[in-house]
């Protein structure tokens, strides 16, 4: 009877609040059921609110860097080389000023420089003449003496790196363990380190009439380049730990002694001379194992 | 509107928490009846708590040797109260004097592992693991190239499955080689590869974990993997480019390799690995026939067969699949 009297406007109202009510409904049960099912939420990881929360994730850490001192000598190789490899007697002197925090310099000897295949095959039969006399001594400098070559040999005018020595600092954020056949475990960390290199470079000196015998010889200079890498070790006792470390130091020099750039208009043909010109990048990279001795020798625990 | 009730009464009540969802079952479905103490429980009032039920001998104090009175004091809640130790959920599993004699006198076999529970079980378990390869010993030609890796875990420890990469599209040859022929007249023959594809047995011996900043842990593995596969190469035709023109073929290949993977979580994780193929290739023969009609024959084309060390360094992740399991022994 009521809504017989209503008015057709205020009839729509109704029907429209009506419409909206059971949309309204609608939208809270979807919501309720979605909110009823079943959630992984008991499958989660428990999430520590306790005493545990906010502890570290290990106590009585044994800190082998914090407050040590470190010499750990050791061997380093390069690698991808082109014409000449080195082997580095290496020595690395570190203070750990915190146990992922350490200070040092990094020193190598290239103790062992070893000419490559290709270095051997360009010195065998390479051709010797005037189109070549630039970069390989040849007739009339250098003589072909009864069918063969006398004169300076190739592989002595190759780039070779004769010293490294790197100030660095080291950051060690990861710190572990590692099982090998559930038997034999070892304490270990994961390093990199950074710093600035000061490579002793033996390369072709720089000549203008490079075609003489003279201009085959090689001259030292001092490359300053960044080095980089990063190194795992494993400490198997208080004193004595062992490491493996990859390193790169990258920087311009002329490895094969020869004239490749510097005429017009670019630079990018040769110009008859040897000078830093004819030095191209290389992103040189060694890697090397070094045994360590920290003081002193008992590390101390964390809390 | 009386629909619209009924729908908002509907979603109230599945909205109320489900609160059971993570508790643990209650053992025996009911609560056991309260009063009845076990017979080997102490006197009523000598209790100090649940351990001093479970672990004195029958009738002493709880106080034990500390000489406490037997009263509970703060703590003294009657063991026929609701304390909710498992004598008084569950009388028969509440243990016995004999109980702790038997157990005490059972062998125990005292191992203790390096790390006792493994993060990642491997058994059973499918890898999938894409990777990006590049090579490391070749300075004339690098060998770049995506590669998926696909290994079954028959146990934790060992596995069997296979590897490809594709390299044909990203072969460079470096400047150097440029370089090194204008200035000495000499051509180094060199190859490049279309794909590489091994059988692989691959062995974990070693696992561990890493605490990274003192603040979260996380594990790793390091694995050896070693198979039997092929290579397809060809030589680059450098010394008479415009006869010589080569297509790829087949070349067995022995691979070794090491590998370390650190897990993310429990199915992912990220991998490094060194392999090295090892195969005979098939070098540009370095020499140029007299006539043209012989330096168009492909007989005269092919040099040296070296023993080749392709090492390649492969960085990806891994995928394992299913991703959970569950422990046969708990923690």
């Amino acid at each position: 009877m009521k809504q017989s009297i209503r008015s057709p406007r205020v009839r729509r109202s109704y029907g429209a609040m009506r419409t909206m009510r059971t949309i309204l409904a609608g939208a809270v049960t979807a919501i309720g059921a979605l909110t009823a099912m079943p959630t992984t939420a008991s499958a989660q990881e428990i999430q520590l609110t306790g005493p545990l929360a906010g502890a570290p994730s290990v106590r009585k850490l044994r800190l082998y860097r914090q407050g040590r001192f470190e010499i750990a000598p050791g061997i380093g190789q390069t690698l991808l080389d082109e014409y000449n490899r080195t082997t580095f007697v290496t020595l690395r002197l570190q203070y750990n000023v915190f146990d992922w925090l350490g200070v040092g310099v990094y020193g190598g000897f290239g103790a062992l420089n070893l000419s490559t295949d290709l270095a051997d095959k360009v010195q065998d039969t390479a051709p010797r003449n005037n189109r070549v006399g630039t970069n390989i001594c040849s007739p009339p400098a250098c003589n072909a003496a009864g069918g063969g070559f006398t004169g300076p040999k190739y592989t002595d005018q190759v780039g070779k790196l004769k010293y490294m020595a790197a100030p660095q600092i080291t950051f060690s954020p990861f710190r572990g363990k590692l099982a090998l056949f559930q038997k034999l475990f070892v304490d270990t960390d994961l390093y990199i380190h950074g710093g600035v290199a000061f490579v002793g470079v033996e390369e072709r000196k720089d000549c203008t009439n490079c075609t003489q015998l003279a201009s085959f010889t090689t001259d030292t200079r001092t490359a300053i380049a960044p080095t980089f890498g990063l190194g795992l070790t494993l400490y198997t006792h208080g004193l004595v730990s062992f490491n493996i470390e990859y390193r790169a130091f990258p920087f311009s020099w002329n490895r094969g002694g020869f004239d490749t750039k510097g005429a017009p208009p670019d630079a990018s043909f040769p110009d008859t001379k040897i000078d830093k010109e004819d030095r191209t990048f290389k992103f040189n990279q060694m890697v090397g194992l070094s045994v360590g001795f920290s003081l002193p020798s008992a590390p101390k625990l964390s809390d | 509107m009386k629909q619209a009730r009924f729908w908002l009464l509907m979603a109230a009540a599945m909205l109320v928490p489900q609160a059971a969802l993570a508790q643990p079952k209650k053992p025996g479905g009911k609560p056991a009846a309260p009063a009845k103490p076990p017979p080997t429980a102490p006197p009523a009032g000598g209790a100090g708590g649940d351990l001093g039920d479970i672990d004195s001998p029958a009738g002493a104090p709880a106080g034990g040797d500390t000489g406490l009175p037997p009263a509970g004091g703060d703590t003294g809640a009657p063991a026929t109260g609701s304390s909710g130790g498992i004598c008084e959920i569950d009388p028969s599993a509440c243990p016995k004097a004999s109980d702790i004699q038997a157990l005490s006198n059972k062998n125990v076999r005292a191992d203790v592992y390096a790390v006792q529970q493994i993060y990642a079980l491997r058994r059973g378990r499918v890898e999938l693991m894409p990777y990006w390869s590049f090579s490391l010993n070749d300075q004339f030609v690098s060998h770049l190239g995506p590669g998926l890796g696909v290994n079954y875990y028959l146990t934790n420890v060992l596995a069997i499955g296979f590897n490809g990469t594709f390299h044909q599209p990203f072969n460079g040859d470096s400047d150097f080689n440029f370089q090194n022929r204008r200035a000495t007249r000499l051509a180094v023959p060199l190859n490049e590869y279309q794909a590489a594809g091994t059988v692989n047995f691959t062995y974990v011996p070693m696992y561990g974990k890493f605490s990274g900043f003192d603040k979260f842990i996380f594990h790793y593995d390091g694995y050896i993997v070693g198979g039997v596969g092929a290579l397809r190469t060809r030589p680059i035709a450098v010394i008479d480019p415009d006869n010589r023109k080569f297509d790829y073929d087949w070349r067995l290949a022995m691979s070794v390799g090491i590998g370390l993977r650190v897990f993310l979580n429990r199915w992912f994780a990220v991998t490094g690995e060194l392999r090295d193929y090892i195969y005979i290739e098939q070098l540009e023969a370095t020499s140029v026939a007299k006539t043209q009609t012989d330096q168009r024959n492909p007989d005269t084309w092919f040099g040296e067969k070296p023993l080749t060390n392709n090492v390649q360094a492969q960085i990806g992740i891994s995928m394992f699949l299913p991703f959970s399991w569950e422990y046969r022994l708990p923690k």
